[in-house]
């Protein structure tokens, strides 16, 4: 269970964030690898806990889940690997590098001005 | 409605900055750094005692060892004659780069050629995090089944070696060799597999052979991280 790790991650990086910015926290949108060993439903309970009691309580969690891509290193060919084998469906070799789905993004925030009014866009 | 502030950010980018450090400070010292990972009980501190016994005469070995609690695994790679250092996660199912860096205070990275980092017991959360090693070795045993690859994936998939251990135990669990191969070739035709036991020795040898050679390559600046890797 990682993800409460991953989730103290989010909220400090949405703490350095918001410290530049004004106005208040609406939601964050997060990217979650397929192939990042991240569980989304997991990280966005994690994410409830942490921000429970903070500032940060009323802002909605949403996560998009990315597509692994590899690229094989035979033939060039990048592709959507399906089930339980990487290999190339062009060369067969299994020497493939990820270059897509495996890591785990805070994509963006959302963030409303103090008194509720929309902000410059 | 707000407006967006877009940041495409690592989430784990505070770690990787650690790792960095990690990585530059074990190049300085020539030191080479391995990440070691498995399930709980596939043997990772026996395969570090019997490295102890064998080439503890001939290189200068080191292990943090990372477990939710106890320092059992480090008393017992003293016991078997190399330096050792717990950490103990709590309830932490990783080690972080930022543990590692805080252990590193209790080791002369000068003096050493070879720092084992020995991982929680967990297939999932240690693929997370770099440790600014330079390698990843991936362990694994007979009894927990020859599928192992196929339901871990992506540590799999990452790993820079993959140990096999308790071939004793091959029959008795009813574990195909072939079949784990297969596995592993699916997701990963890099990584060498080492087959061995550290119970009965056989095997063991390609294991020292492959510690001596990446150890050497670092000693002469070789690092070779696999790419996009702190």
């Amino acid at each position: 269970m990682h993800e409460i790790a991953l989730a103290e991650a989010v909220w400090r990086q949405v703490a350095q964030e918001m410290g530049r910015q004004r106005g208040r926290l609406t939601a964050i949108h997060l990217v979650v690898g397929e192939f990042s060993g991240t569980d989304p439903e997991s990280l966005e309970f994690a994410l409830g806990l942490g921000a429970a009691d903070t500032a940060w309580a009323g802002a909605a969690v949403h996560i998009r889940t990315e597509p692994l891509a590899v690229r094989c290193r035979g033939c060039g060919r990048e592709f959507g690997p399906e089930g339980i084998s990487l290999r190339c469906p062009g060369c067969g070799s299994a020497d493939v590098d990820v270059t897509r789905g495996n890591d785990l993004r805070l994509e963006s925030l959302e963030v409303a001005d103090d008194d509720g009014q929309a902000g410059p866009s | 409605m707000g407006k967006r502030v877009r940041l495409e950010k690592r989430v784990l980018s505070e770690n990787d900055r650690e790792a960095a450090r990690l990585a530059a400070r074990f190049d300085r010292a020539r030191v080479f750094a391995a990440n070691l990972m498995s399930s709980p009980g596939a043997g990772k501190t026996s395969l570090l005692e019997e490295t102890a016994r064998r080439l503890g005469g001939e290189l200068r070995l080191a292990a943090v060892e990372g477990d939710l609690a106890t320092d059992r695994d480090a008393q017992r790679l003293r016991r078997a004659g190399i330096p050792a250092y717990q950490v103990n996660t709590g309830g932490g199912c990783h080690l972080s780069a930022r543990q590692v860096a805080e252990a590193l205070a209790h080791f002369d990275l000068e003096r050493l050629d070879v720092l084992f980092i020995e991982n929680v017991g967990n297939l999932v959360c240690p693929a997370s995090f770099a440790l600014g090693e330079h390698r990843r070795v991936v362990l694994a045993s007979t009894p927990e089944g020859d599928d192992k690859p196929i339901k871990y994936p992506v540590i799999f998939q990452a790993a820079d070696c993959i140990v096999l251990n308790k071939i004793d135990l091959e029959e008795a669990a009813g574990f195909s060799r072939e079949a784990f191969r297969g596995f592993v070739r699916d997701l990963n035709a890099r990584a060498p597999l080492l087959e061995l036991s550290c119970r009965t020795g056989e095997g063991f040898e390609a294991w020292l052979q492959w510690l001596r050679a990446r150890r050497e390559a670092v000693g002469r600046g070789d690092f070779g991280r696999a790419g996009g890797r702190a």
